[in-house]
């Protein structure tokens, strides 16, 4: 390559993976960092994405692959960025990349060590709706399609059985290794990405919405897996723990909305998504969307959420988030909130979904110290307030992109990627 | 020459050996009656994808000098480009190889091995066929120009000028008006004496597009002054970037909102620029307002959807009427809040502490200052305030549909510039090369347009690299001269625009830098004239043949 520069990536959602390739495209070597075992970020989740209702992962699975095929780019799964020192063209690196215990050159992805472990374990990647082994894959399709061994629970690496060998016999291919170690490395690169996604907040902090009280509440995420072919039901949309499909679902806006203290910009196109999913599996089900306000962030979006009113869901107003209550009723479950005339309503269902807000990813704080760049009081990194339209951090030379830099849907954080990568590439060129 | 097929039969360890009889198969295809007078080197390998895998077949390839190549092994989708690299590391064209999917599609899914090795056999046989209609194809190398062409001197287009221009690349940036400037309230004086003062900025003011003919890398522009139409200048730009920019919808056309010139009535644009003038909001005859309504989604009904920005921006001058006198009595009539930057519900949270009112209202009518709403809860109520300020929706700007079609790009069904894709490519327009930024794709705020402006300068930065060649898709369609009967079909279903005229001939050209080889015009082409490479009816046909027997 002519310019041999290298760029290091923190985080491989739809922004690190977009500023990956185009890097790579522009011949620089891209160190593309992700604390899971598996690339693709959150996208990966969803069935299908608003507002074209487009199969998420025949979006995203040509994009993974072309990333894990390309020569410029470096996936580092398993792996967190320790250290950061020197300067913009001149960072000095360190990174710890755990031991997966599968070799990812022999493997082949043919799933014969999973039935074979002893070990049970909740698949958190799967809303803890589902069973994993000890040595897994998130979900079907993760890529690399390349299982990892969860040191701590495995019988033999964590001393418990020293006998087990299961996953080692089942593997035709020589490929599970437990003589790996977690690895240092040290790179060298001129120019930092931080697109580190987000998490959801925790609904639990909101005792009146009966999450973990009552199992037909769910979180949003624990839908999309609900929905998904790859996900726990195969996308059948069955009540927890049963093979029951809920007669009537309520789909419940901005929860954490107040604690946040901010709009989470994706909920409302995601909930009509989500209403629009249950009637067309569920034609007879009622559905209700409890909103306090709508926020629609593209020109389609409008559209989108008009056809979800007039076709699959009643929308209800609720004028004071904090007063809802969830609780149980004739076997049912009881919504009850306050509505544009300051009166309380409320509807049964067998089913809530609660739209909850985005926030900062956990691993954040630590990474910007590392890093040092500012959060701003959300905790989400801060873009240097000087430099209007930029997405430089605090820090010259470490950029931002995608939800790392506040809520915001998949097109937002792709143009950040982009911007990020016109910023690099500019800085570079100088 | 004569033929020399090598088919190679991977095991993909047990995954394809356990279900299939890997022996048989070798034996049935070594016998196969029509390719009796073909020579076939037949093989086995525990994992042709491997390291390993890879040089064997490398080596194989070489030293029996094949003239094609058949691997039997997995999706394409996993493996077809590793067998594609190795090809390019010999003599044999890549694009004389074929594989051929005997895992998902037999040992996967077929119980019964006889089966599965019946349907392996069939689908090899089909492989092979089909690998003997191919031909060689050759990547093209095209020169291509660095140079860009912004399109609207507003904020998202100087930043993409100003980002975008350095030594090895020209900016050519067109406004259509007197000067620079836009509509942005803030922020224009610095970034117009920064556009002024780059030397490798060429700036045409009173200036449109009147001509654009080419591909990425390659177009041929022609603009020309508004003042004299006669006076064109031509110049050549590897790529072009849109930001006209957006308007605002004109409230006077609903007949519920009657006001004049006279009356205290303003949008929100003559606000902030009011007040970033005096450092205040006055009314017509100069005196400061004492109550003021703001009325949000003027005509959002209207144009089909909601323009994001107006929210924020309404909450700033609520701001501004506060800070000049906080004894104003401000009233915000409100559909929804849309407040999807992260700043602006703790924004909101202030102003309303301040005792601005928000009411919901579902209908309204505006009489001068007068205003008369009815409440989402059916309850009428009025306002009389010294000044009314209005959010109208923002629509594509004028002109907008006849730039579509100088450009050859998609407008979206609200008028706004369409994107390729609305989630992963954001700001490329449906034509390659071609890049819509700003309100210009949607509205968009200052920082949303300047992110914008440098995604677009990304995408070129990495798509048209000063001094490197471009290599167009080699798979695309070609016209048979013969057979042409210059209906013109194609050029209807091309969706690229790939496909010209030619009147002195009087038969259809494919523009092989343009075409992506989709394969539409094939389907469309009355008189059978047009083949995609590599996708050829001869092709499809002897594969299909076997594959369906």
């Amino acid at each position: 390559m002519d310019n041999p520069e290298n760029v290091l990536i923190i985080g491989s959602g739809v922004a690190g993976m977009e500023a990956s390739l185009m890097l790579s495209k522009a011949g620089k070597k891209v160190y593309l960092v992700e604390n899971l075992p598996i690339i693709g970020g959150k996208i990966i989740k969803n069935e299908e994405s608003f507002p074209n209702m487009d199969c998420s992962t025949c979006l995203v699975a040509p994009i993974q692959q072309e990333i894990l095929q390309d020569a410029n780019i470096e996936v580092l799964t398993l792996s967190t960025v320790e250290k950061v020192t020197g300067k913009q063209g001149d960072f000095k690196v360190t990174v710890r990349k755990k031991a997966r215990y599968v070799n990812l050159e022999a493997c082949l992805g043919c799933g014969m060590c999973y039935p074979v472990c002893p070990v049970v374990l909740k698949n958190e990647w799967e809303e803890n709706l589902m069973d994993k082994k000890a040595v897994y894959v998130p979900c079907s399709g993760s890529l690399p399609n390349v299982p990892v061994v969860d040191a701590s629970e495995c019988l033999f690496l964590n001393g418990k059985d020293k006998s087990c060998n299961k996953c080692v016999e089942a593997c035709m291919f020589g490929a599970m290794d437990f003589s790996q170690k977690d690895e240092e490395l040290k790179l060298d690169v001129t120019g930092i990405i931080v697109a580190t996604g987000f998490e959801l907040f925790n609904v639990q902090e909101l005792e009146n919405l009966g999450y973990g009280k009552y199992p037909g509440v769910y979180t949003a995420f624990e839908f999309e897996r609900l929905f998904a072919s790859n996900g726990p039901t195969e996308g059948k949309l069955f009540l927890r723990d049963s093979e029951k499909t809920p007669d009537s679902v309520a789909i419940v806006h901005c929860v954490g909305r107040d604690e946040v203290g901010y709009c989470s910009n994706i909920c409302c196109m995601s909930s009509s998504k989500h209403a629009r999913f249950i009637k067309h599996n569920l034609h007879d089900a009622k559905i209700y969307n409890i909103y306090s306000d709508i926020c629609l962030t593209d020109k389609s979006y409008q559209k989108f959420y008009d056809e979800t009113k007039s076709h699959d869901s009643e929308f209800i107003f609720q004028s004071d988030r904090k007063k809802m209550n969830i609780s149980k009723k004739d076997g049912k479950l009881e919504v009850s909130y306050f509505n544009g005339k300051e009166t309380k309503e409320s509807i049964l269902v067998e089913m809530v979904i609660l739209a909850n807000a985005l926030r900062p990813s956990d691993t954040i704080e630590e990474l910007s110290k590392t890093l040092e760049i500012k959060r701003d009081s959300f905790g989400f990194i801060e873009i240097e307030p000087s430099k209007i339209g930029s997405v430089e951090t605090s820090r010259p030379g470490i950029f931002v992109a995608g939800c790392a830099e506040g809520p915001k849907d998949i097109q937002g954080s792709v143009i950040q990627s982009e911007a990020a990568v016109a910023e690099i590439l500019s800085m570079l060129d100088r | 020459m004569s033929e020399k097929i090598g088919i190679y039969v991977c095991e993909c360890g047990p995954n394809i050996a356990s279900k299939v009889d890997i022996e048989k198969i070798m034996d049935e295809i070594s016998k196969l009656e029509d390719f009796k007078d073909k020579e076939l080197v037949i093989k086995n390998h525990k994992l042709l994808c491997s390291n390993e895998g890879k040089e064997f077949l490398e080596k194989e390839i070489n030293e029996n000098k094949l003239t094609h190549l058949v691997c039997a092994a997995c999706s394409p989708r996993d493996h077809d480009t590793t067998f594609i690299n190795v090809c390019k590391k010999t003599q044999l064209n890549p694009y004389l190889y074929r594989i051929v999917n005997i895992r998902e599609h037999c040992a996967w899914i077929i119980p019964d091995k006889e089966e599965a090795t019946r349907k392996a056999i069939q689908y090899i046989h089909a492989g092979m066929n089909r690998v003997l209609y191919q031909d060689s194809l050759f990547e093209k190398e095209l020169d291509s120009n660095p140079d860009v062409l912004v399109i609207g001197g507003g904020i998202a287009g100087m930043e993409a000028a100003l980002n975008l221009a350095g030594e090895k690349r020209k900016v050519f940036l067109i406004e259509k008006e007197e000067n620079l400037s836009g509509k942005a309230v803030f922020l224009p004086e610095q970034k117009i004496s920064d556009v002024q003062k780059n030397k490798n900025i060429k700036v045409f003011t009173k200036t449109v597009l009147d001509k654009l003919i080419g591909f990425m890398g390659n177009f041929e522009v022609v603009l020309k002054s508004t003042e004299n139409p006669d006076e064109t200048t031509e110049l050549l730009a590897g790529a072009v970037v849109v930001a006209t920019g957006y308007e605002f919808f004109d409230s006077k056309k609903l007949p519920e909102f009657e006001f004049e010139d006279k009356d205290d009535v303003i949008n929100s644009l003559e606000a902030e620029r009011m007040f970033s003038e005096n450092k205040k909001i006055t009314l017509k005859n100069g005196k400061e307002p004492k109550t003021v309504t703001l009325v949000h989604c003027v005509g959002r009904k209207e144009v089909g959807f909601c323009s994001k920005i107006c929210c924020d921006y309404m909450l700033k001058i609520s701001n501004y009427l506060k800070e000049q006198s906080s004894s104003i009595k401000i009233t915000h009539l409100i559909k929804y809040l849309n407040l999807p930057y992260k700043n602006s519900q703790n924004f909101y949270n202030k102003i309303k502490e301040k005792g601005v009112e928000f009411i919901r209202y579902s209908d309204l009518s505006v009489n001068g200052t007068k205003v008369e709403y009815t409440d989402i809860n059916d309850k009428k109520g009025k306002l009389e305030s010294d000044l009314v300020i209005l959010a109208p929706a923002m629509i594509a700007s004028k002109g907008s549909q006849e730039l579509a079609e100088l450009l050859n790009i998609d407008l979206h069904e609200t008028g706004y510039f369409q994107e390729v894709h609305q989630k992963i490519n954001p700001v490329s327009s449906t034509t390659d090369g071609i890049f819509i930024i700003g309100s210009a794709r949607g509205p968009a705020n200052i920082i949303d347009a300047m992110q914008q402006a440098k995604a677009a300068t990304g995408k070129i930065f990495t798509q048209l690299i000063p001094g490197e060649k471009i290599i167009p898709e080699v798979m695309v369609s070609e016209i048979l001269e013969a057979y042409c009967t210059g209906c013109q079909t194609c050029l209807q279903v091309c969706g690229y625009d790939a496909i010209y005229f030619d009147d002195e001939r009087g038969i259809s050209v494919v523009n092989e830098a343009v075409c992506r080889g989709c394969g539409n015009c094939v389907g469309s082409c009355p008189s059978g004239s047009i083949r995609t490479k590599h996708f050829t009816n001869p092709q499809l046909y002897q594969e299909v043949k076997e594959a369906i027997r």
